[in-house]
């Protein structure tokens, strides 16, 4: 299959990157980092203001109940009590909260969520009142007297029980608790399986996992009675997006509305927008008239869960270990219904799939189901972790049937390098790669038949050690028709008279330093220094509009306009400066290290800060014909996004492929069932790299969350429903020694498609670590008759395979 | 933040910590280091009216006695590791110290005497002290009474202490010069609790075989578990021919395991024997300087 005819169009600026550039390509320390590092950065709940009041939220003890009747009398009555407020209350006041995405307009179904509900709860840990007072102590203690009358009714937690019959109904309206169901591929499975050599059938299942950011969320809203306006501080990760969304709850026009991002601490998807809590500071500070903060605890950041999912699959092969057909089923355990559209992680994940593989039969059907968990969240990678569980696990199997070796499988399977642009089975049209050269490079720091040896011996010792392969490929840069989520964002860029440069991005950071990378790329299209330069994110005000940081798009979006508008400004000195060095061709002044020299004149040259000045303050004499500004917005549309859906019904709606091929060593102790990561070796292909570290940086937390998703991390329930793992205790993040030296290192396959030949970086690792760990485990015990197919891959799941082969 | 209003005495003497205690047992707390108790206010799990700071109440000292050594209740980890005194005599008591979970910050900050009371299952100290053959020394109004550690724990989150009592000191006798420990950790990650310990001190005679062995797991159910091996141990120069008897014995001594979030019971039961083989092993190794030999995995 080829691009389908499609236009590539290749931006002559990747070229133009990768000529004279002083900072980008390079590891450039963050502009801010001394700040973080001596505590001088000021997050969301540092902000305090004049006359604030505090926001303390009942939550529902029980997982699934009609709400009778509320107390709140005696809560009223405490000094400092500013309002006490209930789902009916507010009802009256505020609309529900508009989806970020609507599961209806994939054919899904859904609720109107109000912030606090009005007649029922449905998950243990769902606020019912708020409590507004003048101290968090005051609103704390007035919460512990409301009280509230439950009618409790049957619950459940469990995805295959939740469609069951007669299974207890989260929205009753909808006479199901499937929220969403759908198809994507091509062909028929059925079909090849007739003329298959074989064919592998299983089921893979991954725990509950929470994003976790340190950093949980807060909200600050400020509604301001004179102006009546609203000021919105907090924790997000898309200000443009939530400012819309917050004027349309609020039944306000959006220029009454200004959102405010301060730095965060991690967002990973959770801090996109839609939670419950976003909304309702906004409806307390109007009904309060004073600023209302709400700050998240940790317990409540683990009520929020990704993954849950089970697949089932099947794939039909060929004796030369081809895959010629998949059949997959998704079943995603939601958890309570969300404004998020966190339930994309389905249709994401399906999506996703065949992963890199050129598989012309595919068949994924998925489903979302509701329970009285608490709801999903958007998480990196946004579901397509299952894709590349799915498809390794089928590789391994395929590979154990035919007996060939399982990297040589890869090979006869991965989309080849000459094939880029490739239109997959479910539609996706991979930008480019070399997916082969991934494991080529892996292969130089990793001796795999000695490893393999080594193993071999360590065995006779009572020693099981394995190498699995993991590989990723990740759709990023989404653009979701209908939603405000999109694979664009618009800069600004200006120069001061003194030569100062300030960007502006509708892009914002959640902290991985893509500020910094943008400052580098307008720096070097200005041919200044990086300390002439600025940024301004995250102020709806101030900044120009925006999706915010998400699908893995910070630099792409950000630094692709920033970029453009960098060369409208660099045009603009270029011509000045001819004006000025009374050079007749503008194409022959060159910008850098601070001046605007004439090419091959090198005495012939200005400080760009004099080219600036002198346009602002004589443009009537050296420059008659530019006008008076060094200003320029900008952005750009992708190229190979495709909303509307082709002959066979399908569509594109991502950007960008980055991928990975990764080989992780791991010991399985047979005795007790723990594993231990060795080695892990990395190569990630994500395009062209402004910043090499940072990109480090976003791989090394993908990593961890892998390896946390791999080994460790759960949330659990009690039978009741109630949350067991409420803290760290339990729910077992990775910490710094719990993980092996990562070794790194970087194939550059540039996108044709985006204005730097970049990919995104921000979701890589996850999906390729749980992929690869999952492997090497089954690796080391294959030899002992056992498998494993559920993470988290804990002790007890391990020594449960070696106790059933033992009977 | 603890969300009612408190009262919190740093109480000056262990008797007006006693006083304080007693006045109202139902709804006063002794806080040690605190990590225990003061998060589980902020959880809203407990509302005492009043807290009982001991940390002022001169309680922190370690003492030697006769063929003894106290160890006062609000004695840090981090005191314990720093002590030559617990290095050289109380070697087991120095080695669970050095591997407490939570880094130097809960080192700084728990105390063994905290843990000890409230004796929750998948903590270090409970086994360590019954193998150890501590006796708690508490103080109520009703005057001083001294429990033997293997009757200090009477349920999981539960010890021998009647309300209003503080835990003043754990007495441990000295270890002999002949005596050699091991001490085995199983847990799923650096920051997890312990999933199963266990606890082991052999003493060796003149001619190099085995003259006494205590055996203690923790973690698996619970209270500690003592496993008798005695009859297997005593009299032997190596322990690897008895070594497959110790791990069935030490998995038939966990008749009820314990259940949380991190493992269930019946795993529990089952990593009883290959622990219990670990600590043994680590103390036949006669090297009571050696690290700590957890295992921790992901």
């Amino acid at each position: 299959m080829d691009g389908g005819g499609l236009v590539v169009s290749h931006d002559d600026s990747a070229a133009a990157l990768a000529q004279g550039s002083a900072y980008s390509g390079s590891s450039v320390r963050r502009h801010d980092g001394d700040r973080y590092l001596q505590g001088h950065i000021a997050y969301s709940d540092d902000l305090r203001l004049p006359g604030m009041s505090h926001a303390v939220l009942v939550l529902s003890p029980l997982a699934h109940a009609r709400i009778v009747a509320i107390d709140t009398e005696a809560a009223q009555a405490r000094p400092g009590v500013l309002a006490v407020l209930t789902g009916a209350d507010l009802a009256a006041e505020v609309g529900p909260i508009p989806n970020a995405m609507d599961p209806a307009g994939v054919g899904g179904r859904d609720v109107a969520l109000r912030v606090l509900p009005v007649s029922k709860v449905v998950y243990a840990g769902q606020p019912v009142v708020a409590v507004v007072a003048e101290t968090r102590a005051a609103a704390l203690e007035a919460a512990a007297l409301v009280h509230v009358d439950y009618e409790a009714l049957p619950h459940v937690l469990d995805a295959e029980a939740a469609m069951a019959e007669g299974a207890p109904l989260l929205y009753e309206e909808w006479g199901t608790n499937i929220m969403l169901a759908g198809t994507a591929g091509t062909g028929s499975f059925e079909d090849v399986r007739q003329t298959a050599f074989g064919v592998v059938e299983g089921e893979l299942r991954t725990g509950r996992g929470a994003p976790a950011p340190m950093e949980p969320r807060c909200y600050v809203a400020d509604w301001d009675v004179q102006t009546s306006r609203l000021t919105w501080h907090g924790t997000t990760q898309a200000p443009h997006p939530l400012r819309h969304s917050i004027a349309s709850f609020l039944g306000v026009r959006e220029r009454q509305v200004r959102v405010v991002a301060p730095p965060v601490g991690g967002s990973f998807g959770y801090k996109n927008f839609g939670h419950p809590e976003e909304y309702l500071v906004c409806a307390l500070s109007r009904i309060v008239g004073r600023p209302v903060k709400w700050v998240e605890d940790r317990t409540n950041t683990l009520r929020y869960g990704s993954r849950d999912m089970r697949l089932r699959y099947r794939a039909a092969f060929g004796a030369d270990g081809r895959v010629s057909g998949v059949t997959c089923h998704m079943l995603a355990n939601h958890g309570a219904a969300a404004a998020t559209g966190a339930f994309g992680m389905a249709l994401a994940g399906g999506l996703a799939l065949p992963s890199g593989y050129a598989v012309d039969v595919f068949e994924a059907e998925y489903q979302v189901v509701v329970t009285n968990k608490g709801p999903y969240s958007p998480m990196r990678p946004f579901g397509k972790e299952a894709s590349a569980l799915l498809m390794e696990t089928v590789m391994e199997r395929v590979a154990e049937e035919t007996g060939l070796d399982p990297f040589e499988v890869r090979r006869r399977n991965w989309v080849r390098s000459d094939q880029f642009p490739y239109a997959t089975s479910t539609g996706l049209l991979l930008d480019s790669g070399n997916y082969e050269g991934l494991l080529d490079k892996v292969l130089e720091d990793f001796d795999l038949e000695g490893t393999r040896a080594e193993h071999a011996r360590l065995r006779e010792e009572g020693r099981y050690l394995g190498i699995g392969l993991g590989f990723e490929v990740l759709p990023e840069g989404a653009d979701i028709p209908g939603a405000l989520i999109g694979a664009s964002d618009i800069s600004t860029v200006r120069m001061d008279p003194s030569g100062d440069v300030t960007v502006l991005t509708g892009v914002t950071s959640p902290g991985n330093g893509n500020d910094t990378a943008i400052m580098q790329i307008v720096a070097d299209r200005l041919g200044v220094s990086m300390d002439s330069v600025s940024i301004v994110q995250g102020d709806t005000d101030i900044c120009p509009f925006g999706f915010g940081n998400v699908s893995s798009r910070g630099v792409l979006t950000g630094g692709g306009s920033a970029a453009l508008a960098a060369d409208d400004v660099a045009d603009k000195l270029r011509r000045v400066a001819a004006g000025m060095l009374h050079c007749d061709d503008p194409g022959r002044i060159r910008l850098g290290d601070g001046m605007a020299r004439v090419e091959g004149e090198p005495e012939q040259a200005l400080p760009i800060s004099a080219v600036a000045g002198a346009l602002y303050t004589v443009g009537y004499i050296v420059a008659p014909d530019v006008e008076p500004t060094l200003e320029a917005t900008r952005t750009f549309k992708m190229h190979n996004i495709r909303h509307q859906p082709d002959d066979g019904g399908q569509f594109n709606l991502f950007s960008t492929f980055s991928n990975a091929v990764y080989v992780s060593v791991v010991e399985v102790d047979v005795a007790t069932g723990l594993v231990e990561v060795l080695r892990h070796v990395m190569v990630h292909d994500c395009g062209i790299m402004i910043n090499p570290r940072f990109v480090v940086g976003q791989f090394t937390g993908g990593v961890v969350t892998g390896l946390g998703a791999a080994l460790g991390e759960e949330i659990l329930h009690a039978a009741d429903g109630s949350l067991s793992t409420s803290g760290f205790k339990t729910y077992l993040l990775p910490r710094a020694n719990d993980v092996p030296a990562f070794e790194i290192a970087h194939q550059v396959t540039p996108s044709p498609f985006t204005p730097l030949g970049t990919k995104g970086a921000g979701e890589g690792g996850v999906a390729c670590s749980m992929a690869s760990v999952l492997n090497a485990v089954n690796d080391a015990i294959r030899p002992l008759g056992a498998s494993v197919n559920e993470l988290p891959i804990s002790p007890h799941r391990v020594l449960a395979s070696l106790q059933e082969v033992d009977r | 933040m603890i969300a009612q209003d408190f009262a919190y005495l740093a109480a000056g003497s262990l008797e007006e910590a006693v006083a304080a205690l007693g006045a109202d047992p139902g709804t006063s707390r002794a806080v040690g280091g605190g990590t225990w108790v003061i998060p589980e206010c902020n959880r809203g799990e407990c509302s005492p009216r009043l807290l009982v700071d001991l940390r002022t109440a001169g309680l922190d000292g370690i003492r030697p006695g006769d063929g003894s050594i106290a160890v006062g209740a609000t004695c840090t980890y981090a005191d314990l590791i720093d002590s030559a005194l617990v290095a050289r005599q109380l070697p087991l008591l120095h080695r669970m110290a050095t591997g407490i979970t939570g880094g130097r910050q809960i080192q700084n900050q728990g105390t063994v005497g905290g843990s000890a009371v409230a004796a929750r299952p998948q903590s270090d100290v409970p086994a360590v002290i019954t193998a150890m053959r501590a006796t708690a020394v508490v103080r109520g109004l009703a005057g001083e009474r001294r429990i033997p550690a293997d009757e200090l724990f009477t349920g999981a989150m539960q010890s021998a202490l009647r309300p209003g009592e503080v835990l003043a000191a754990l007495e441990f006798p000295v270890a002999t010069e002949r005596t050699t420990v091991g001490y085995h950790k199983l847990k799923r990650s650096a920051g997890s609790w312990p999933i199963a310990t266990a606890a082991a001190q052999l003493t060796w005679d003149e001619g190099g075989r085995v003259s006494a062995a205590t055996l203690v797991l923790g973690g698996v159910a619970e209270t500690p578990v003592p496993v008798d091996v005695d009859d297997l141990l005593v009299g032997q120069s190596t322990l690897g021919e008895a070594m497959a008897e110790v791990a069935s014995r030490a998995s038939a001594a966990v008749t009820r395991p314990w259940t949380d979030e991190l493992a269930p019971g019946s795993y529990r039961a089952a990593v009883a024997g290959p622990v219990a083989q670990r600590a043994l092993a680590g103390a036949a190794r006669r090297d009571n300087r050696e690290g700590g030999n957890d295992g921790a995995g992901l």
